[in-house]
């Protein structure tokens, strides 16, 4: 065989390969787009893989008219803001200062965070919960807030600390000791410098944040401090019968701004993973 | 730097906020759970001590230990799925030269979608009344799985729900593994083309080696990841049929929270640690040997 019959022929399998792949990874948001157009009767009468017979917005408007899909949205912003601004403060101070600072205690300290990463969450369920009931703030933001900062941290702490070790050690240096403080070092200096990083571990721990489940499950009560995730739930009738088509909807509409947010950042994610990845 | 950083007040500003949410939540939580587990209560009134007897009754609790092993069973998929799938689309993406960027985007897609919304799409997907997408596409193959019950069969419900986690998060892994791939010098690469290896070998002797950090660290996400997953079980086949596919976490979270035990629940929780505690070191210690031989 020659090598440019052998070349095609791979060119071939690459194609379908990737096409197979493809088709794994993204029919089923592409089944939950079409089955949010379909009726109710489509999806009684057609076949479960069948295109929608006409195009229809009925459940888009169903979503926003009989749920609180509007309240939903501002809690969960309110929430994911709550949680990845604090979030990569802390964690990238703390991740930048075990990487580059030499004291005594470093590595025992980074240890002790990254313990953590064992921690399974659902442990701190039933003290927090307790706790938060004594203090009467069950059903407000801090409580769906705080645990997420907190079991987040560990994550985020090692990400940052892989990254930290890349930042160039004369620039730092050479700001010093033009007469910055340490802490305007940080702010004028390496933040800028850490563009990537920081982007990808705010698109990793906002999309963690945005689909959460079990903190908004546990630590809110009323239909007023449900999250988007939560409300999906909405269109399931008492007798177990599902709204499909408004479910559908409300996924489409509750997976439309991470999909925004992910196709903006991929890029920097990538090479901020790059740059992180090997020296671990 | 070292000067001007090192100092207390320096250090404290930098560490202290990581480190005061961290104890005041991680580590205070963890405490009070092994409180509570000495304890009988139902949440609200008085709390009684009763040593360790929730521990006593946790050893003699088959359906316990059931959930232990259905939760190693997942661990394992879902290494399985994420390390190693997640590592196979990250070489074919690496060898893909045409519309690179687009199908690395598209295949993250999984990801994004919450596990609440994931647990729905599959739920439909493989419903059997009305037949379902994926019990369809089977049958073209063989018309008895038009039939197929997957999550309320109790011989499959397990796998059912593990497969969908590791669906579910492949993508992270794979888009850690690209970025490793990518990031593996080249030199390495062409010198290893000059000694004569083929494609296959360039990954198995050259890439690979080099990228292990990473697959050791990705080994350790994703088994903390399974060990303490709750999302899908709880959604999708809520622990059922029976507790078929009840996990570790699922089981202490009805204890506490539908049965109103929190000592007991408490007392499942210690033992969850204390697993993931014994799962995480050894695997820790296993791959630091591999490290020095």
């Amino acid at each position: 065989m020659s090598q440019t019959v052998k070349k095609r022929i791979f060119t071939v399998v690459k194609i379908l390969v990737g096409a197979l792949l493809l088709v794994i990874q993204v029919y089923p948001i592409f089944y939950v787009i079409t089955s949010s157009m379909k009726t109710t009767d489509d999806f009684r009468q057609l076949a479960s893989y069948a295109l929608p017979s006409h195009f229809n917005i009925d459940n888009y408007i169903k979503v926003f008219t009989t749920s609180s899909m509007v309240t939903y949205f501002k809690n969960s912003i309110i929430i994911t803001v709550g949680v990845l601004v604090p979030l990569l403060i802390i964690s990238f101070m703390a991740g930048f200062a075990l990487s580059k600072i030499k004291f005594r205690g470093n590595k025992k300290i980074l240890n002790f965070l990254m313990l953590g990463l064992m921690l399974p969450f659902q442990v701190a369920l039933i003290p927090l919960f307790t706790i938060f009931n004594n203090m009467g703030i069950l059903n407000t933001y801090p409580a769906v807030i705080l645990p997420q900062i907190a079991f987040s941290l560990s994550y985020s702490i090692q990400l940052f600390y892989s990254f930290s070790k890349f930042l160039p050690d004369e620039i730092i240096e050479a700001a010093i000791i033009d007469g910055c403080t340490p802490f305007r070092t940080f702010i004028r200096i390496v933040i800028p410098m850490s563009t990537n990083s920081l982007l990808t571990v705010a698109t990793m721990q906002g999309v963690f944040t945005w689909n959460d489940f079990i903190n908004a499950y546990t630590f809110t009560k009323s239909t007023t401090m449900k999250t988007v995730t939560l409300g999906l739930n909405d269109f399931v009738g008492f007798m177990g019968t599902t709204d499909w088509g408004a479910t559908f909807a409300a996924i489409t509409i509750t997976v439309l701004p991470t999909f925004i947010f992910y196709f903006i950042t991929s890029k920097s994610m990538l090479s901020g993973l790059t740059a992180g990845a090997v020296k671990g | 730097m070292q000067k001007a950083f090192g100092r207390k007040k320096v250090l404290l500003m930098f560490l202290l906020p990581a480190l005061v949410i961290y104890v005041l939540f991680v580590v205070v939580s963890v405490v009070w759970a092994g409180f509570y587990s000495f304890f009988d209560w139902s949440g609200v009134g008085e709390k009684t001590f009763i040593g360790i007897q929730n521990y006593l009754q946790l050893a003699k609790d088959a359906t316990f230990w059931a959930t232990v092993g259905h939760t190693l069973i997942y661990t394992v998929i879902c290494v399985v799925i994420q390390v190693l799938c997640g590592l196979l689309f990250a070489i074919f993406l690496s060898r893909v030269t045409k519309g690179r960027a687009i199908l690395q985007t598209l295949y993250y897609v999984p990801v994004v979608i919450s596990s609440v919304a994931i647990c729905q799409i599959f739920s439909k997907l493989l419903s059997v009344t009305p037949t379902g997408v994926i019990n369809a596409v089977f049958s073209v193959f063989n018309p008895s799985m038009a039939t197929m019950e997957w999550i309320s069969n109790s011989h499959v419900a397990l796998y059912v729900a593990a497969f969908v986690e590791g669906y579910k998060y492949l993508g992270l892994y794979m888009v850690i593994f690209y970025a490793a791939l990518i990031g593996v010098p080249k030199d390495l690469e062409e010198a290893a083309i000059v000694d004569g290896a083929n494609v296959a070998q360039q990954y198995w002797n050259v890439k690979i080696p080099y990228i292990k950090p990473v697959i050791i660290s990705n080994c350790i996400l994703v088994l903390n990841g399974s060990l303490r997953s709750f999302d899908i079980s709880y959604l999708l086949t809520s622990g059922g049929p029976g507790n078929a596919s009840e996990l570790m976490s699922t089981y202490m979270y009805k204890q506490a929270f539908s049965s109103m035990k929190y000592g007991y629940g408490s007392s499942i929780a210690m033992a969850i640690v204390v697993i993931c505690m014994i799962v995480g070191f050894a695997f820790r210690r296993v791959s630091e040997r591999g490290d020095t031989a």
